[in-house]
């Protein structure tokens, strides 16, 4: 491979582990006080809510690559299959005809990240709302940015709020898109530097964790998303994950480079 | 081609039929074994005086521990299934058996670590809450594996995901303990371990830790919860994965056709966008019909 397409397939790992990196600093995270409707936000660690929003989106990725590459979509993008045969995917060349595809791909991991993110969210909603019997407020707000409710009224007092408002909901979202976006130019990545399915799949999952537990060493604990104070400290958090992508893309391209794969 | 999406279809029906099934023995799992979220509160009520007989498990949270619960399952049945030639759903059932035995091996050595660590409190070690829950914590685990990696194989399979299956189960077994850990675990965390505070309010933190020791008829026990919590929890998390499984295979097998692939795209933001209007309708109908907690002082 020359260097161009290494160098190109580096920054997609970059860019693609910095994506998941920045969008977990979106999503709420209640952790386990949001099990004990203590606090705002899905009740899960950051770090596996994520991942659990970026499976869906990889799982979603992966159908529309190998849709393009050899199922229904195979005739309506004609240059994918022979520019990822050959390794070509990723070259100055190769981008341009393939750009349909490529944001098919990303946008297949968006949805589903999407998906997955808002169905956690609502169902835990359904939970709060008729087994717990609370209203859906945010403590650290007094006006939702959004809607504009009155929150403090609601929240039970000696909590940070329960369950997960149209503010954090809509953090989530933007979370989940950039987890997903992030997770499909990881395996468009890997995919493309003729990784096997199964291998730029593991590697993707991999490189997901390593930016997900910085993001979420980062946040410490709980974040309501991009309305709560927290969240000014995602500029260490751009720094760390484009460091550690960097390195996990170094890896992978001289594995490449060194013909192992 | 329309054989190909009614074959689709039906097995994206049997799939979301799957991970329902799945994702209720998931979170009836955790309730038996206490595990995750709720489990802290159960590991701090020794340190505030109140000895209980919860069962006390918490295998690294359960995303984590249902990933590589379902991916072991599935991992096993694969290699059952292509180098012994054993029929595949024989295989997945051996798997999901012999993955639910050793995540029993983890729940007892957690169970038995976590409460010595609580001897100073005065925290004994009941053996025979050991010996009753561990079968029952054995069997959930096992129909929550054996769910997962038949729609895995079937995704693979039928709808044609290229992933293998064990990498599909890891991904699945991940996405079910978020799901359970979301949606499940609140009901047992913040309605079943405090079911003597008044219903309809949140959990206030000087109130942490102290959980209900005494049951309806007898001292509570980890069964009691997941007695109660099958009625809402279990089911309402089943439902929220089966949903997930079923809308995703859904949008992609029917609508991939149309404009090039972009229509399932534009399907998933539609499904995304009704589920937050649902959210907001929920919300709004949460702050009407249970009112504020005090009134404005302005």
């Amino acid at each position: 491979m020359d260097p161009i397409t290494l160098l190109l397939i580096l920054v997609g790992i970059t860019i693609g582990g910095l994506l998941v990196g920045v969008g977990v600093h979106f999503v709420p995270v209640g952790g386990a006080p949001a099990a004990m409707a203590q606090a705002t936000g899905i009740g899960t660690g950051t770090t596996m809510l994520a991942f659990s929003s970026g499976a869906l989106g990889l799982i979603s990725a992966g159908f529309t690559v190998h849709d393009i590459y050899s199922g229904s979509l195979k005739g309506a993008y004609p240059n994918f299959a022979p520019s990822l045969n050959d390794g070509t995917l990723l070259t100055a060349s190769g981008i341009g005809p393939n750009l349909g595809a490529i944001v098919l791909v990303i946008a297949a991991g968006i949805v589903g990240s999407m998906l997955m993110m808002v169905i956690l969210a609502v169902m835990a909603n359904i939970l709060y709302a008729f087994a717990i019997a609370v209203p859906l407020v945010s403590a650290k707000v007094k006006y939702d940015p959004i809607t504009g409710d009155r929150q403090d009224l609601y929240v039970t007092r000696g909590t940070e709020g329960h369950g997960t408002p149209t503010v954090a909901l809509i953090s989530a979202l933007i979370g989940g898109l950039l987890a997903g976006a992030g997770g499909a130019i990881l395996y468009l990545a890997l995919v493309a530097s003729k990784f096997s399915v199964p291998t730029a799949a593991f590697i993707a999952i991999g490189v997901f964790f390593v930016n997900s537990v910085l993001a979420s060493y980062n946040i410490t604990g709980t974040i309501e998303g991009f309305h709560d104070p927290k969240f000014k400290r995602i500029p260490r958090a751009i720094i760390a994950c484009t460091i550690a992508s960097f390195v996990l893309g170094i890896w992978a391209i001289a594995i490449v480079y060194l013909g192992v794969v | 081609m329309v054989e190909t999406i009614v074959l689709s279809l039906g097995a994206a029906a049997l799939m979301g039929a799957c991970a329902t099934i799945a994702g209720a023995a998931e979170d009836l799992e955790s309730d038996f074994g206490s595990q995750s979220n709720a489990n802290s509160q159960v590991q701090l009520a020794p340190q505030v005086g109140y000895l209980h007989r919860y069962y006390n498990k918490a295998v690294s949270g359960e995303p984590v521990a249902y990933g590589f619960l379902c991916c072991t399952g599935a991992a096993i049945a694969l290699a059952l299934n292509t180098a012994l030639g054993i029929n595949i759903v024989i295989s997945l059932a051996l798997g999901a058996l012999i993955a639910a035995l050793m995540y029993a091996v983890y729940a007892t050595t957690a169970y038995m670590g976590r409460l010595t660590g609580q001897k100073r409190f005065g925290q004994p070690i009941y053996l025979d809450i050991l010996y009753t829950t561990t079968p029952s914590l054995i069997a959930h685990a096992f129909i929550a594996a054996l769910g997962i990696g038949a729609f895995s194989y079937l995704m693979n399979l039928v709808l044609g995901q290229p992933f293998p299956y064990p990498i599909l189960a890891m991904l699945w077994g991940v996405i079910v303990g978020g799901m359970g850990s979301a949606v499940g675990d609140v009901h047992y965390g913040a309605e079943r371990e405090y079911q003597n505070k008044p219903f309809g309010m949140g959990l206030p933190a000087a109130q942490s830790g102290k959980i209900v020791q005494k049951g309806e008829a007898g001292l509570r026990n980890s069964m009691d919860v997941a007695g109660y919590c099958v009625k809402h929890g279990a089911p309402l998390t089943g439902f929220g994965l089966g949903i997930t499984v079923f809308a995703d295979s859904w949008r992609e097998i029917l609508f991939t056709q149309f404009w090039n692939g972009w229509g399932a795209m534009v399907a998933g933001l539609l499904l995304v966008l009704i589920w937050v209007i649902a959210n907001r309708i929920l919300e709004m109908w949460t702050r009407n019909t249970y009112g504020p907690y005090k009134t404005a002082e302005d």
